[in-house]
């Protein structure tokens, strides 16, 4: 059954989105909300674009891409009712490092334990660490209002815009200057050089750290990394923060709550369905045509990919300013990260504290040391995979058991650095693959001795994969480098950060856009407030 | 003996500060624990008959508009034009990088039309950028907190300033103020050797690589406040500098170290020397390093802790070593034969050369292929040699004031032979032409200058680090919560170089009766 419309025929659709990420849902859901009438195209054969689960071997369920969440909007939640819709959030409350020497540090939600535990490295450090979660909250909160809104433009001379930034200036200006400077620093430190202020023991300076480079291409020595550091403190669940968690069903789940209660308010959502163009007629968006050559026409056209895809790719570098498209050219995405996820026989053990136990279910990070990771980066500068990454890893089977067969288990392991230009070129990772999944596994076996031998299945995401299958130009997971000159009102492009284009009736709503990636949904849900306020639709 | 302001450190900042204050009618004593003025801007005689003229190279920074404050063109100072840079390569003639535009676009045309053209838009951009720049270097830092309209007029002059610029080249400040100066250049231009020598200036004393986020910001900072030099180099200045402070009278004291300063009642009452000596003044303005003066040359327990803590938290990391170089003939290079060069700078050819050398310090090594700023002032002043030899100064980065293994003869040796090997790739010969050779690390230049960690700017550049954050929020506006203490040394803005502002701009604030609240 075609859902094509004729060309030129009056549309059939207010609005039709590009991609059936996360993002791309939250903004149909919305419209939809406000009696549009809105359709989803995603290319691939399920919805949730970097937010799925996949039963890569079978009877494990892996959440390819994205792991863990906690940055969800509440007043998403709320707004689109995604509880009821099956959106559930186990969490994932302690960090645990093991050290090469034999040495961990476990922290997790108890205080009075955590406290013991860093003391055992340094009591200072054990004293000052609660107060700095609380500092972090506060400063979390403060910045808050910018990533629950459009960003404020500093350079525009208009009324409200200078009235805006007034207000920010106040409320900021209102905390006195420690505050002032505890802000500017934050903006403009390095991840290390600002924990190194509060802290003097580099075995928790160092897996503090690593918050603040994920998903950029700068070490965590490297200035304006302190601030990615602020970004995973805003998370929340149910109102507490620094509370990340495991949806229940996989990353997966999240996007399937949102599509039914897309679909529940109206939205159609159409997956196998491949945009190959955003038709562009007189300056203006008029619909999209699809790979099959069908054409669907819609009042606007919400484009949920990222933005050199958007524009470079689905509507032609002809149909833009050159000036716009030189600075759509110059927005880094440069992916530094890669995926292994592992289908387990057993659950492997940490020599450093074998057994099971609280370690195994919150988050391991193999960050021993600042040089460890920097010399990761370096590795990575020069065009190379990190000999030694950088490993983020959750093992979903345990706090959800629906994910793995009885007595098995998935281990997701987020690796940085992998950059996605490579020395030798970016398809070489074609041939670089498994040696990195190597470096990866071969990395973790030192911690966990017999952790190779228990893999049944594993699945390598170098930053190229992450392009070729899930449509991040350049395997950027957050489409998008998150450094300051492509955050606020400069992401993705001065001038256009509020989710309209030069292009007209072609808007973007996914996290190429303020404020940008994780599964935090507000570009899906900005955009889609935008859109209802001009009345574009 | 009793004096209205004591000025600690004879360099140009003191000088600068005592030349202000001695002209609007205070008693003033300098004091310099060294044997002579000038600090890192004092000649060097690092071998008999041979004179290196300052450690610092950056002398382009001088601002006219303090120069004209303090009248030093009456003392003796002389502008003459800035040299041209080389940026050197191997097996070619390298890019002769002059500072009108014509003659750079000309010779940058040769390699590359669109960088020439790239590169004379830049400079446009700028040009316009520069005066406003220029007036947030000549003025102290706004306060980051305004308290009431003065402070909200102050903080928004500039402000209004920077929005004059027209949106246009205001975004694109905000958008490449935060960036790397590797991106920042190579979203221009496409000449590696060019990109290299272009972001090299901007790391200059910094812990910072052309890959840290923030780099273009100092790139900026340089580029708009770079001007003419100063005939006779960085001495010069100082001693233009000295005259300007004994014309207006006051007392300049040099082998007279500060070994504390005297608090009573809770103000300053002047210092004791490292003799025993004590001198009674209301107030100090100490030039020196800042991290020194709050934590050593003020007693434990007098300032509030949170100062403390904030000037124990500066960080001062030396990243570069000094070299000078005596050599019985003139410097030649391959690829320029014949030509008479000052200024020329040596890396590896492309910026990530510049980021391997960065690479070494963060893991406490000295670079093994160091980035080389050239400098061969004989060629501006033959008479700091005798007939027919050569000086050469070469400030070579990086080099970790804390060395793996601590700084011995024998890692001293390899530095040096580093450096040289580099040298002698671009300059065949040379080796054989050094008559005396002289290295400075970064431990060598704290023991010589007194400045924390080796640090050439005494507070290292770094992005918090400047403006209102310099050295530390608790002292950026040249007064301290010490009543009567004030700071105003290459620590304090608009920060190191060779620049005498922040020194005048203490003595602005001295008079003005600045306090902290």
């Amino acid at each position: 059954m075609s859902a094509a419309t004729a060309p030129g025929a009056r549309s059939r659709y207010d609005a039709v989105v590009v991609g059936a990420g996360h993002n791309g849902l939250v903004c149909a859901a919305y419209l939809a909300r406000a009696g549009r009438k809105v359709l989803v195209l995603e290319r691939r054969h399920l919805v949730g674009g970097a937010t799925i689960t996949e039963e890569i071997h079978p009877g494990f369920r892996f959440s390819c891409c994205s792991y863990v969440v906690s940055l969800l909007r509440p007043w998403i939640i709320r707004d689109l009712e995604l509880p009821r819709h099956g959106y559930e959030v186990l969490p994932l409350d302690s960090t645990f490092t093991p050290f090469p020497d034999g040495r961990y540090l476990l922290r997790d939600a108890d205080p009075e334990r955590t406290r013991r535990a860093i003391a055992a490295f340094s009591p200072r450090d054990a004293e000052v660490y609660k107060q700095f979660g609380q500092r972090m909250a506060e400063l979390g909160r403060l910045v808050k209002p910018l990533v629950d809104g459009v960003a404020p433009d500093p350079t525009s001379l208009r009324p409200s815009e200078l009235a805006r930034l007034a207000r920010l200036g106040r409320g900021l200006a209102g905390r006195g200057e420690e505050w002032l400077v505890g802000l500017v620093k934050m903006m403009t430190m390095s991840a290390v050089d600002f924990l190194a202020e509060w802290f003097e023991c580099e075995e928790l300076i160092a897996p503090m750290s690593v918050s603040g480079i994920i998903g950029t291409f700068l070490g965590v020595r490297s200035p304006g990394t302190a601030y990615v550091l602020l970004h995973h403190y805003m998370g929340e669940i149910d109102g507490s923060y620094r509370a990340w968690g495991l949806p229940r069903g996989g990353t997966g789940a999240v996007a399937e709550a949102i599509a039914s209660s897309a679909r529940a308010l109206g939205v159609e959502i159409r997956t196998g369905a491949p945009v190959a163009r955003i038709q562009v007629t007189g300056g203006r968006a008029t619909g999209v045509v699809l790979e099959n050559g069908d054409e669907i026409g819609a009042r606007v056209v919400v484009s949920g990919a990222d933005p050199h895809r958007t524009f470079l790719g689905l509507v032609g570098a002809e149909h833009l300013e050159p000036d716009f498209a030189r600075q759509v050219r110059r927005f880094k995405m440069r992916g530094s990260s890669g995926k292994v996820n592992l289908a387990l026989d057993g659950l492997p053990e940490f020599a450093c504290l074998p057994g099971r136990g609280a370690h195994l279910t919150g988050d391991i990070t193999i960050a021993p040391s600042v040089e460890y990771l920097e010399r990761a980066y370096d590795d990575a500068k020069y065009g190379d995979f990190s000999r030694r990454p950088f490993l983020d890893i959750v093992i979903p089977s345990l706090t959800d058991p629906t994910v793995a067969p009885p007595g098995r288990h998935v281990m997701s392991i987020f690796v940085q650095y992998a950059p996605y230009h490579l020395k030798s070129g970016a398809a070489d990772w074609e041939h670089q693959r498994e040696a990195f999944g190597d470096a990866v596994t071969g990395t973790l076996e030192e911690y966990m001795p017999g952790l190779e031998r228990r893999i049944l299945h594993r699945q390598v995401l170098s930053p190229w994969d992450l392009e070729r299958i899930y449509g991040l130009t350049e395997g950027n997971i957050f489409h998008g480098e998150l450094s300051l000159e492509q955050l606020a009102f400069l992401r993705p492009v001065a001038g256009w950060s509020r989710y309209r284009t030069p292009v007209r009736d072609l808007w973007m709503c996914a996290s190429g856009t303020h404020p940008g990636g994780g599964i935090m949904g507000a570009p899906g849900a900005l955009c889609a407030r935008a859109l209802l306020a001009a009345r574009a639709v | 003996m009793r004096y209205d302001v004591i000025v600690l450190g004879a360099g140009q900042n003191g000088l600068a500060a005592a030349a202000r204050l001695a002209g609007a009618g205070r008693r003033v004593v300098v004091l310099e624990r060294r044997d002579e003025i000038g600090g890192l801007c004092a000649a060097r005689e690092f071998h008999p008959g041979h004179r290196a003229p300052g450690v610092l190279h950056d002398e382009g920074l001088v601002d006219p508009a303090v120069a004209g404050r303090l009248g030093l063109e009456r003392h003796g100072l002389a502008w003459r034009a800035a040299p041209p840079v080389l940026l050197a390569e191997e097996g070619g003639p390298g890019i002769l990088l002059a500072v009108e535009p014509e003659a750079a676009a000309a010779e940058l045309g040769r390699r590359s039309p669109a960088d020439a053209a790239a590169l004379g838009e830049l400079r446009a951009w700028l040009a316009r950028l520069a005066p406003a720049v220029r007036r947030l270097l000549a003025e102290p830092p706004p306060k980051l907190a305004p308290a009431g309209w003065g402070d909200l007029w102050r903080l928004a002059r500039p402000a209004l300033a920077l929005r004059r610029l027209g949106r246009a080249d205001l975004t694109e400040l905000l958008r490449v103020a935060p960036m790397c100066v590797a991106d920042f250049l190579n979203e221009r231009f496409a000449t590696a050797l060019l990109v290299e020598g272009l972001a090299a200036p901007a790391l200059s004393g910094t812990w910072a690589g052309p890959w840290s986020a923030g780099t273009t910001t100092f790139w900026l900072l340089a580029e708009c406040a770079a001007g003419r030099f100063v005939e006779g180099g960085p001495p010069a200045l100082a001693a233009a500098l000295a005259r300007a402070a004994q014309a207006a009278g006051a007392e300049i004291r040099t082998g007279a170290g500060v070994a504390r300063i005297r608090v009573e009642g809770g103000r300053v009452a002047g210092v004791v020397l490292a003799s025993g000596e004590a001198l009674d003044a209301p107030v100090v303005v100490a030039t020196c390093d800042p991290k020194r003066t709050l934590l050593e040359l003020v007693a434990p327990g007098v300032l509030p802790l949170g100062v403390e803590e904030e000037a124990r938290r500066i960080r001062s990391r030396g990243t570069a070593a000094t070299i000078h170089l005596a050599l019985d003939g003139p410097l030649e290079l391959a690829g320029r034969p014949g030509e008479r060069l000052e200024a020329i700078r040596i890396g590896g050819g492309h910026v990530d050369d510049l980021e391997r050398a960065f690479d070494a310090i963060k893991y406490r090594a000295a670079s093994s292929s160091p980035h080389l700023e050239v400098r061969v002032p004989t060629v501006a002043d033959p008479a700091l040699a005798p007939a027919g030899h050569e000086v050469v100064s070469i400030l070579a980065s990086f080099a970790p004031y804390e060395l793996a293994g601590g700084w011995t003869e024998a890692a001293r040796a390899r530095f040096l032979d580093s450096a040289l090997a580099r040298l002698e790739r671009h300059a065949p010969g040379v080796r054989s032409r050094i008559v005396a050779a002289e290295l400075l690390v970064p431990p060598d230049l704290e023991a010589a200058f007194g400045a924390t960690g080796g640090q050439l700017h005494q507070v290292e550049p770094a992005l918090d680090q400047l403006f209102a954050l310099r050295p530390c929020p608790g002292a950026a506006r040249y007064a301290t919560a010490l009543a009567g203490l004030f700071l105003g040394g290459a620590g304090s803005h608009p920060g190191g170089g060779v620049r005498p502002t922040p020194g005048l701009l203490a003595a602005d604030a001295v008079l003005a009766g600045s306090t902290r609240p």
